[in-house]
């Protein structure tokens, strides 16, 4: 099947100058190849500083990538002009993650919601009205909240506000950047739950970013787990989630505390190992337990562990 | 955020120096507003025989050397010293929350650009400035009013600059840029509305300065010109008389204290009253 969004061997830079002139380049994505097929979620998971929100704000371009080409439906959108992007930006939308600094304090929801459709240019204000009142309901609040303001609502409540506005353009893909990290555990299925009722209805496609191994479990269809910048194993959620083929996926699993068996603290320290210096080998060298001479050498390739299960490592 | 009259209310019975701060802009408002109805003489008329009287009932703030009734020319000042003090503040933030904006959002060369014009001016002593340009525009209330304003942009851009770069960053203005939002939108509608708090408490704070400042150069003959009733020129007038008919120049004088003390006791005010973490 033709992917919908396909990513390759994207590549995103950061320059850093200092007080003397001089830079340094911080490498958050080192070429990262995904591919989501329309109606599919594909979630993301990987630890603080990974790369994952660089990733979504590269395919939302909010940031140009360095290198690398981002095609939807065959077209490469990584690098087309602002003018040209604006009638694609309505195909695409996110979903932040804090639902405090996502709406505008001073717009009510009316506002909030009709803005998108403001910027298209399309619709009548009350065609526009009505648009924002079932988007409303699709998200199970009450018309009545149209003249409230962002304030008066809860987290869960604002959660569900920016998925409403991210829907208004009636977008194929959703990027949901950890977007129930911030919310209770009660509040946080209420939101998960409207997510795969409106993906249903919709047919919507998520690009689901979360540290939260539950919930891209709950959610997505294929998990990508990532490890500083680069794709470390990919496949159906329950192979990475049963069983794991790659040592940090294993990491990340045993990580994960589980009510009623005592929690044995990850080796952090390994973390703190400077791997920056990683030019062709595996950037999970120094913290793999597995590592031997031809890990620093090689990049591995993606081996099939079964037909869709890809896995980054000389052992997998 | 909506500010109810309730809240602006409340506040007003907690906080004392908020309301005297509006009971003395309201008050200055009002006579400017009012003058020709609560004046009994003109101006400008003159009454050489009646001459520098003190005090009395027929001339409550005694006359002037030209036999002026002081009182008069004190309440069409206010006239003259709102209506300056209000278009400095407004145009000069105005123009500096223009260029502000631009230097926030746009970044790189063009901040560096606005930025070095900014730093430049700021960097010449504001009443010498304003000096200098007065006298090189030539004597008069628009020209000083000019003068004023240009030293006053820079305090606006610094502003807003500020305020844009951490809005800028801030998720509702990126979710603003994915719906395809143009720049200039993003800071019309997401950006200047969300910094108004500051820039609120700033002018009217600035009203206050402005009025001063403007004082200040008529004082020293540069702003409006006798016999025009403008507080700070009555006073140069007056400085001679100082000694034997101190209500000449005292009473101009007190005029100047309550407006600029009004203000800032009220921009301090506002400061509270915009606050979103003051409760409701």
């Amino acid at each position: 099947m033709e992917p919908l969004l396909e990513i390759r061997d994207l590549k995103k830079t950061f320059k850093i100058k200092n007080f003397f002139g001089s830079t340094t380049e911080v490498q958050a994505l080192k070429g990262i190849s995904l591919s989501i097929a329309k109606g599919e979620s594909l979630g993301i998971v990987g630890e603080s500083g990974c790369g994952k929100s660089t990733l979504a704000n590269l395919i939302i371009r909010l940031d140009e990538p360095t290198e690398g080409s981002i095609i939807l439906d065959g077209q490469d959108i990584s690098h087309i002009k602002e003018k040209a992007l604006r009638k694609l930006r309505s195909r695409i939308q996110i979903v932040f993650q804090d639902p405090y600094s996502s709406l505008s304090p001073r717009m009510t929801v009316e506002e909030i919601l009709t803005e998108p459709m403001c910027v298209e240019g399309v619709k009548t204000t009350k065609q526009m009205r009505d648009k924002a009142v079932e988007l409303l309901e699709l998200v199970g609040m009450r018309s009545s909240n149209l003249s409230r303001y962002p304030h008066e609502f809860s987290g869960g409540q604002r959660q569900r506000l920016s998925i409403a506005r991210a829907l208004t353009t009636e977008p194929d893909i959703l990027l949901l950047d950890e977007p129930t990290s911030a919310l209770d555990v009660s509040v946080q299925a209420q939101v998960l739950n409207i997510l795969t009722s409106l993906q249903k209805q919709m047919n919507l496609t998520y690009l689901f970013i979360s540290h939260n191994l539950a919930v891209v479990k709950y959610i997505s269809n294929r998990t990508a787990v990532m490890y500083r910048g680069k794709v470390m194993e990919i496949g159906p959620s329950k192979n990475i989630l049963m069983s794991p083929a790659h040592p940090y996926t294993k990491k990340l699993l045993e990580a994960v505390p589980i009510v009623g068996k005592p929690f044995h603290q990850p080796d952090t320290e390994d973390g703190s190992v400077n791997d920056g210096d990683i030019v062709d080998g595996c950037s999970y060298y120094y913290r793999c337990p597995f590592a031997e001479k031809r890990c620093l050498e090689q990049q591995p390739e993606f081996l099939a562990k079964e037909a869709s299960h890809l896995v980054a490592c000389w052992k997998g | 955020m909506i500010i109810s009259p309730k809240k602006i209310i409340g506040i007003l019975e907690q906080n004392t120096l908020t309301l005297i701060g509006t009971i003395m802009v309201v008050f200055i408002i009002f006579i400017g507003v009012a003058a020709p109805l609560i004046c009994p003489y003109d101006p400008n008329l003159m009454n050489i025989p009646a001459r520098l009287q003190a005090p009395s009932l027929a001339h409550f703030f005694g006359t002037d050397e030209m036999g002026s009734d002081v009182f008069t020319r004190v309440i069409y000042g206010a006239r003259i010293s709102i209506t300056v003090g209000l278009s400095i503040v407004v145009i000069a933030a105005g123009i500096g929350c223009f260029f502000g904006s631009i230097s926030g959002y746009a970044g790189g060369k063009i901040d560096r650009i606005i930025m070095a014009a900014t730093d430049m001016v700021l960097s010449f002593p504001s009443m010498v400035l304003a000096l200098a340009l007065t006298a090189a525009m030539g004597p008069g209330l628009f020209n000083t009013m000019l003068a004023v304003c240009i030293v006053r942009i820079p305090l606006y851009v610094r502003l807003m600059r500020g305020q844009v770069l951490a809005l800028k960053e801030m998720q509702y203005v990126r979710a603003a840029r994915t719906f395809g939002e143009s720049p200039a939108k993003i800071v019309l509608r997401h950006i200047i509305p969300n910094c108004l708090t500051p820039l609120l408490v700033q002018m009217t704070l600035g009203i206050g300065d402005a009025i001063l400042i403007a004082s200040s150069m008529s004082f020293i003959g540069l702003g409006a010109q006798p016999p025009t009733p403008e507080w700070g020129a009555m006073i140069a007038t007056a400085r001679i008389y100082a000694i034997d008919q101190w209500w000449y120049a005292a009473f101009p004088g007190l005029f100047i204290l309550i407006t600029v003390m009004g203000f800032n006791l009220l921009g301090d005010g506002i400061r509270d009253i915009l606050d979103p973490r003051s409760k409701d």
